[in-house]
């Protein structure tokens, strides 16, 4: 494995890919000059963070502890001046919420969503046993790399379930960090009653994750929080949106004008065994969900075939490559933070339209 | 009769527990929710003015003069369940009440955390000590067991907890002065927090040592110096003396120094002569002696506490732990926002069977109280869990709620 310097002077930093930590830190793509690797580096400027170090503190450390192939690594991180960078490969096709954002406004299609599941259930298997909840599933934390491999990320939300040497049956804290992914939260969770929760929670996440992608937007995405939280603590169970769960076209008409995405919505269909899945995940009390180990013998991984690839899947976007040549205007830090407005979706530039 | 009608909703104020109707639940507490109808269907027959009184006295049948009126002939109107907001924040029910005000359960409509809060009213701020009930304190535990105690493994996590909190206090020169199950309290987890700073004092930063003038606080948790009345004596030592009364009685469930009145009460603290139990075996036994030494510059400080011999280890389990009491009949603390939420999303008058009855008459209201004592004293809890579910309604279309699909 290649050492990574723990240096600033070794990365060249070419642009900005997107922002993350509530939009406090970027997330830049650099090249290594002594591999000529491109990189994703992510830079958290303390000063605009400074209540959340401790945060970023445990992201790091808990990264590096995980070693799963679904679970982002970081090369290595460093203190320079008043930023911490942590390195990690570039994940070329960048999170699944920008893919949503950018080419899939109305959801994935059904066997991308099933090849991601397979890996982001492997990742969280793992966490799980290693005693860990997620806590902040959502497509924003999955990544894809350029060979069409999911991997989870986000761990700053994570808590363990191993307190003081025991393994707890239930946990209980509820951390404000937390408040960007609320909608997707178990009820458990957000009800903070005696009870508290277990991993069981993070399928939760799982369900409100299948919607999202399969969906282009996460359940309750435009509601009151509030209103989310009875909905949810009073059993309401999210779903896929098709032919089956939409009403037909018929009833359309009378409700038009603001319909008109859902048309297309209703002519497709996804498969029974995803919704059951989904069905499965949401469930309103957590014993009744399944556990991440019984999510991967679910019949809905039948339906992949060995030949489908990813990357197949997710034409016509493509990866950002390897032979970005760096532009030299852009070398200049100040100049990057500028031209992050500009450029923020994602780097469409370097696409050859075709 | 007016002013009696008031009097009776003031009783039933003073203890209701939840009055259920039809799947609803309507928390009975204040005056704001519960009103005394005034047109009562028997209009009560007052005593005419020009009337010869010494004529009505005499009168046999004194159901003429104090007119009856049946327990179901009295009628209370169930008040909507207003939601609430201040700030972001939206309101739930009272969960407790001291001299200062109230405290509230409170949630944060933006990040959805539960919070409490302390109202406090202007012309309550006159404090009158000790009279602080406690919202969810070791105090509200040790009340709802039989014996009034913890087993020595839980009391013994408290009590470190408790050093370790003092300690941080002393450290910033500020002396609590009114230590006591009921001023320490318990988040989710079972961590101990100390509260409630009313008659806490600071130590100037100057100041050459913690020698203090005023004595505050809980008479039955004070040391002998502000008992006999002295006239300084060091501070830090008398969290000390409070810390080991709190230690005595979680792990008895007595009280060192009892008295009927608090003259007695300061008399019997002032000797400064209590017995141990027998029960209470040898490495406890010198750690209460210790902390309730009469004088306070021979009683421990906190260095000593720790490094003594039961603080250093933990005791074997002997028995089961004490759990956390149910909070108005819920077991779980469920939040006490939800069904204002509810009521303020969705709308419960066109459902044929919920909410019909707007009246509720005493009789009833009585029936209920009675029912939920009995429940409150049994396992009878779980079934009201039960019973609290919430009943399924789809309120929202899918217009306006894109990806809901009602199970």
């Amino acid at each position: 494995m290649t050492n990574f310097e723990e240096d600033i002077s070794v990365y060249n930093f070419v642009s900005i890919l997107g922002e993350c930590f509530q939009n406090k830190a970027s997330v830049n793509l650099v090249k290594h000059y002594p591999t000529g690797r491109m990189l994703a580096v992510k830079r958290f400027h303390l000063d605009k963070i400074w209540d959340n170090i401790s945060i970023v503190q445990q992201e790091i450390t808990l990264t590096k502890q995980l070693q799963h192939p679904n679970i982002i690594t970081y090369y290595t991180s460093f203190v320079h001046g008043p930023e911490v960078f942590a390195v990690s490969p570039l994940q070329a096709f960048g999170s699944c919420k920008s893919l949503l954002d950018s080419h899939f406004n109305e959801g994935l299609p059904e066997l991308a969503i099933i090849l991601i599941f397979k890996d982001i259930i492997e990742a969280v298997n793992y966490l799980h046993k290693s005693g860990f909840i997620h806590r902040a599933i959502r497509a924003s934390h999955i990544l894809i790399s350029a060979s069409g491999k999911a991997s989870l990320s986000g761990l700053h939300y994570a808590c363990p379930l191993v307190i003081n040497g025991r393994w707890q049956r239930a946990v209980h804290s509820f951390p404000l960090s937390t408040q960007p992914n609320l909608n997707w939260l178990s009820p458990e969770l957000l009800e903070q009653n005696l009870k508290g929760y277990n991993e069981k929670s993070d399928i939760y996440s799982l369900g409100i994750l299948c919607c999202e992608l399969a969906n282009g937007r996460e359940p309750f995405a435009d509601v009151d929080s509030t209103l989310m939280l009875v909905e949810k603590v009073r059993g309401c169970i999210p779903g896929l949106l098709d032919c089956t769960t939409l009403p037909s076209k018929c009833d359309d008409r009378e409700c038009q004008g603001d319909c008109d995405i859902e048309i297309s919505l209703s002519r497709r269909g996804f498969s029974q065994y995803l919704h059951e899945f989904c069905y499965m995940c949401l469930e309103r009390e957590a014993k009744d969900r399944p556990s991440a180990a019984e999510l991967l013998t679910h019949p809905v991984f039948t339906l992949v075939n060995k030949g489908i690839s990813l990357p197949e899947l997710l034409k016509p976007v493509l990866p950002l490559s390897d032979k970005v040549s760096p532009n030299k205007e852009m070398c200049h830090l100040d100049h990057v933070l500028h031209m992050s407005e500009m450029d923020m979706p994602s780097c469409d530039w370097d696409f050859p339209i075709s | 009769m007016n002013k009696n009608m008031c009097n009776i909703s003031e009783n039933v104020e003073e203890n209701t527990e939840e009055a259920e109707m039809a799947n609803r639940i309507f928390r009975v507490e204040s005056d704001e929710e519960l009103r005394p109808l005034s047109d009562v269907e028997n209009p009560v027959l007052w005593m005419n003015e020009n009337a010869d009184l010494d004529d009505d006295l005499s009168f046999p049948n004194i159901s003429n003069f104090f007119h009856r009126v049946d327990s179901s002939q009295i009628l209370y109107e169930t008040k909507k369940r207003r939601l609430k907001m201040i700030g972001k924040y939206v309101m739930g029910d009272l969960l407790g009440e001291g001299s200062y005000g109230k405290v509230k359960e409170m949630l944060d409509s933006e990040n959805l955390c539960r919070r409490a809060v302390k109202i406090l009213k202007r012309r309550k701020l006159r404090r009158i000590p000790n009279g602080e009930q406690n919202v969810e304190s070791l105090q509200g535990m040790l009340e709802s067991t039989s014996e009034k105690k913890f087993p020595l493994l839980q009391a013994h996590g408290y009590f470190t907890q408790l050093i370790d909190g003092l300690e941080y206090l002393h450290s910033k020169r500020i002396i609590h002065k009114d230590i006591k199950p009921g001023n320490l309290l318990l988040t989710l987890e079972g961590d101990l927090k100390i509260s409630d700073l009313g008659v806490a004092e600071t130590i100037d930063l100057f100041a050459k040592d913690d020698t203090c003038v005023q004595g505050q606080g809980s008479p039955a948790f004070q040391p002998p110096e502000i008992a006999n009345g002295v006239e300084s004596f060091p501070g830090f030592k008398v969290d000390v003396w409070s810390s080991g009364v709190t230690l005595y009685n979680i792990t008895t469930g007595k009280y060192p120094f009892e008295g009927d009145n608090i003259y007695r009460l300061f008399e019997s603290i002032g000797k400064g002569e209590f017995a141990v139990p027998s029960e209470i075996e040898e490495p406890l036994r010198s750690l209460l002696l210790g902390m309730l030494e009469k004088d306070p510059y021979s009683r421990f400080s906190l260095q000593q506490i720790r490094q003594h011999a039961w603080f250093m280890r933990k005791p074997p389990k002997t028995s089961k732990e004490v759990p956390i009491p149910p909070l108005q009949g819920d077991s779980l603390h469920r939040m006490t926002v939800l069904p204002y939420l509810e009521e303020h999303y969705y709308d419960f008058t066109n459902m044929e069977d919920d909410c019909s009855t707007h009246y509720i008459t005493e009789k009833e209201l009585n029936d209920q109280k009675k029912e939920s004592a009995e429940h409150n004293n049994g396992k009878a809890l779980v079934r009201q869990n039960s019973k609290r579910k919430w009943k399924k309604i789809s309120c929202l279309t899918m217009r306006s709620f894109p990806g809901c699909k009602q199970s």
